[in-house]
């Protein structure tokens, strides 16, 4: 089946974003083809390429990575939900005049469309709230 | 059949009560993370009118200590079990 998932959850603040990752490991372990992860409101702070959490903890931004490199996993940021938590790619950091940026490859900036056309594509779309 | 799924803790928090009464009479509800105290004896009577329908997962159990702890009534299971229970059911609902 073609799951997508939703992720509402700031890292490290809920425990949305390991449950959802737990989640998509077994979702792929299983067989089914996991088209992508849509971050939305907090759940966006996932795709912080800055984040440096203790060595011996889970490190969230990296395990989502490698889940797309593995799986060809999409991984889709609201872009307005980015943009006022400033999480910014190259792109729009260059045209909102900011120095540096905080998301990158394979993340990407999305609109809310995307996550519509997902919901409608795919066979199943769950949620993971805060 | 709609598969719910709440994170909350009915000692907490009554999205619980939103859940039951959007659920239909096939309908099965799926307690996670802080969620999971809902299977305990004593909280467990708040889910009394979908006995039977009710599962908790395995994982959050154990991360709290509370596996070997559910009412009988409950059905535990893993996140294998998850998936399947969204393979199963036509959509899945998130309560938080």
């Amino acid at each position: 089946m073609r799951y997508a998932i939703l992720l509402m959850g700031a890292p490290y603040s809920h425990q949305a974003s390991h449950s959802a990752l737990r989640f998509a490991r077994a979702l792929v372990a299983r067989g089914h083809c996991l088209e992508a992860v849509f971050f939305y409101h907090d759940g966006v702070h996932n795709a912080s390429r800055l984040a440096a959490p203790p060595q011996d903890e889970p490190h969230l931004v990296d395990a989502w990575a490698d889940l797309s490199r593995e799986h060809g996993v999409s991984l889709q940021v609201c872009i307005a939900a980015a943009l006022r938590r400033g999480l910014l790619d190259e792109r729009e950091a260059a045209r909102h005049g900011k120095e540096g940026n905080s998301v990158a490859a394979p993340f990407e900036l999305t609109g809310l469309g995307q996550l519509i056309d997902l919901g409608t594509r795919c066979d199943r779309l769950v949620t993971f709230g805060p | 059949m709609l598969l719910h799924v709440v994170n909350r803790s009915p000692a907490n928090s009554r999205v619980f009560e939103q859940a039951l009464t959007a659920m239909g009479p096939d309908d099965v509800l799926l307690l996670i993370e802080d969620g999971v105290q809902g299977a305990l004896p004593q909280l467990v009577r708040y889910y009394a009118q979908i006995e039977g329908r009710l599962f908790a997962l395995r994982e959050d159990l154990g991360a709290r200590g509370l596996l070997g702890r559910c009412a009988e009534s409950v059905q535990v299971v893993d996140v294998d079990g998850f998936v399947t229970l969204t393979e199963e059911a036509e959509r899945t609902v998130s309560w938080y």
